[in-house]
């Protein structure tokens, strides 16, 4: 019997799900869209999981991470249900043990992780904008008419260099059609994008901090070569992609459900693959006892509320008994 | 007669003042609720957008008390509590910003003009000059309520410096707790590293569980301690500036300032959270300046930014992650120096 730990990360862009062993090998990985569906994505993966599992495997912890770490949690029965930053670094930590800083993007956050010794010791992760994440690159992907996939390859065939305004989609949008009408051509555009996103990034997020070598760099747009490129131009340093780079949230969350089942020695919540098929049915309330307006999130399996939460004072939350 | 009080801005920190010098001249005290999702859509279509959101929580407040039927509205300028420094202009200008935005209201609004040379306001007796014209108070009932105010201002602040959270302090000096002020037990929450904050933050936006999404709370149950600036004793804060070749020019800014060095400084404060609103003027160069001096004290800093929409999502994963950091540390530590 091989003991296996299952870890998902529900993030705004994609959804991830692997299965790793005891010794973190990653046994089996998916990388699948969101697309706004946190419940309709797991419960699809979860699926064609079952079909590829090992016939000697056996689920001994989950975790959970990502912004629908919350509403996964509750659905696949989580042992460990953990924030995306504690996440990432644990993953990144146990492949490359002496990294020193994590460049993290993703959909619409990125973060820049610290490490000393094995260990987070500072961390950034930007506020309120989200000039600089994948979403923006995405959209202006969609607006040159290049497939994201072809972004990097595309940015270092350019010749020439060109400065986008890289600090506000906005203005970056107008700045490149600005610059196409000067007559850059679609790759010189391109190569400055990622210039202007990584600019911005270091920018606001790296301010201050003493960003030292080994550079991990993870998060889906890791698998862009422009922008790894414009990163070490930008830090005049090499920087390294993990093979794990667009699952390394998931992985982190399997290590910390492995290490959560060993410490307490309890028997993982898992409610197994057939959580596929059971109706999970999120709804939300406004609740109306006090001029806050809650919106209540709530949770029913089978017409059993499960789970609830949103409200300020924890009346709804703590009205659930037992979240299973 | 009753006088409005609106639950924002510096209520949280002058509260017991005006309360007790209200009620010694006689009058009934009316105080919003505390600010609530209709109070803040009340605030927020009542202002220009580009402000920043507790001024316009503020203004919610005030239209909520009017509606009450508050006969006068208490609305303080502040323009000075320290010699030579002075309030953000937004609070200089807020009775103004009222007064425009409000006309209807502009005959009930009691506007006393703070400009004092310490923060007990009992110590410049100008500004209450506007109660003998206007509530008709007699000068020597005025001076009299004045002593009583600073009395139970002076022990809210003792109970500050002791440990306890603004609203406990507040309680515990207006129920006239009697005996010996003690320091605040701290709550063993059963966890096995215990982790102490210094949360950076102005009061009316720490202390404002809306305003804040309740960050005091949420740290709270995570098992944190919490210090902020006003439970460390002014000589401390003041050492702190006099080392300093220039200070912030806005006296909440500076107390602040001088709390981030402090907590810098002292060995039991883990790392440092700085609560700011979007688009506050003074915090843009408080928090940078003390996020670039972090690196030399070797503190972890956060900055949670917060406005009117801000998403209880994002503060949640943010503090859990610091919080986590510095507990894995301290077991990291503990474990390799054991």
């Amino acid at each position: 019997m091989r003991e296996l730990y299952m870890g998902v990360d529900v993030g705004s862009v994609s959804t991830n799900i692997v299965v790793v062993d005891e010794a973190v090998n990653v046994i089996s990985s998916q990388y699948i869209r969101t697309n706004g569906q946190p419940l309709e994505t797991v419960k699809a993966g979860l699926k064609t999981l079952q079909r590829q599992f090992p016939d000697d495997g056996v689920i001994k912890g989950v975790g959970t991470t990502g912004s629908g770490r919350q509403l996964v949690g509750v659905m696949l029965g989580a042992d460990v249900i953990k924030n995306e930053i504690t996440a990432h670094a644990t993953a990144t930590i146990q492949f490359v043990p002496d990294v020193r800083t994590i460049f993290e993007i993703g959909g619409q956050d990125s973060k820049i992780i610290v490490v000393e010794n094995q260990m987070v010791t500072d961390f950034a992760m930007n506020t309120v904008c989200a000039a600089g994440t994948g979403s923006f690159l995405d959209h202006q992907a969609e607006r040159l008419g290049i497939p994201i996939e072809d972004f990097g390859d595309k940015a270092l065939s350019a010749d020439r260099d060109v400065r986008i305004a890289g600090r506000c989609t906005v203005f970056a949008e107008s700045d490149m059609i600005a610059k196409q009408q000067f007559g850059f051509s679609k790759a010189e555009i391109i190569k400055g994008l990622c210039e202007a996103l990584v600019r911005n990034y270091i920018n606001n997020l790296g301010r201050g901090k003493k960003l030292e070598p080994p550079f991990v760099f993870q998060g889906g747009v890791a698998a862009n070569k422009g922008i790894i490129a414009a990163f070490e131009k930008e830090i005049n340093h090499q920087v390294m992609v993990p093979e794990h780079y667009n699952i390394m949230g998931a992985v982190g969350s399997a290590i910390l459900a492995r290490n959560e089942v060993k410490i307490s020695g309890n028997a993982t919540k898992f409610r197994g693959f057939q959580a596929a098929d059971l109706e999970f049915v999120p709804a939300t309330f406004e609740c109306e006892d006090c001029p806050n307006h809650c919106e209540v999130i709530e949770v029913k399996l089978d017409g059993h509320i499960v789970a609830r939460w949103g409200d300020r004072c924890g009346k709804w939350t703590n009205s659930v008994s037992a979240i299973a | 007669m009753k006088v409005g009080i609106p639950k924002a801005l510096l209520y949280h920190y002058y509260f017991p003042f005006w309360k007790t010098y209200f009620e010694e001249l006689g009058f009934e005290v009316m105080v919003s609720a505390s600010t609530n999702k209709a109070i803040m859509d009340l605030g927020v279509k009542a202002s220009v957008p580009e402000i920043c959101v507790p001024i316009k929580v503020y203004l919610g407040h005030v239209l909520s008390l009017a509606e009450r039927g508050a006969d006068w509205l208490f609305i303080p300028r502040f323009v000075s509590i320290q010699k030579g420094q002075f309030f953000c202009p937004k609070f200089m200008g807020l009775p103004d910003m009222v007064r425009h935005s409000f006309p209807h209201l502009a005959s009930r609004l009691l506007i006393p003009s703070v400009e004092s040379s310490t923060d007990d306001l009992a110590t410049s007796v100008k500004q209450y000059q506007i109660m003998e014209e206007k509530l008709g108070v007699s000068r020597s009932d005025s001076r009299r309520a004045l002593r009583k105010a600073e009395a139970v201002w002076l022990d809210f602040r003792r109970w500050s410096l002791k440990g306890y959270e603004v609203p406990e302090a507040m309680t515990m000096a207006l129920n006239k707790t009697q005996g010996n002020i003690i320091e605040k037990e701290t709550v063993d929450a059963g966890h096995q590293q215990e982790i102490t904050l210094g949360v950076l933050g102005y009061v009316y936006n720490l202390y404002d569980s809306m305003i804040s999404l309740d960050i005091l709370s949420r740290l709270r149950e995570m098992g944190v301690r919490v210090e902020t600036f006003e439970m460390v004793p002014e000589r401390a804060l003041r050492q702190q500036l006099t080392g300093m070749p220039k200070t912030m020019f806005w006296t909440f800014s500076d107390k602040l300032f001088a709390a981030g060095y402090h907590f810098f400084e002292k060995p039991e404060i883990d790392g440092l959270i700085h609560v700011t609103a979007f688009g506050c003027g003074p915090d843009s160069m408080l928090g940078k300046l003390l996020e670039l001096d972090s690196v030399k004290f070797q503190k972890p800093f956060m900055t949670v930014r917060i406005d009117e929409h801000s998403g209880e999502n994002h503060l949640q994963t943010r503090i859990e992650a610091f919080v986590d950091m510095l507990r894995l540390k301290k077991q990291m530590n503990a474990q390799r120096g054991a």
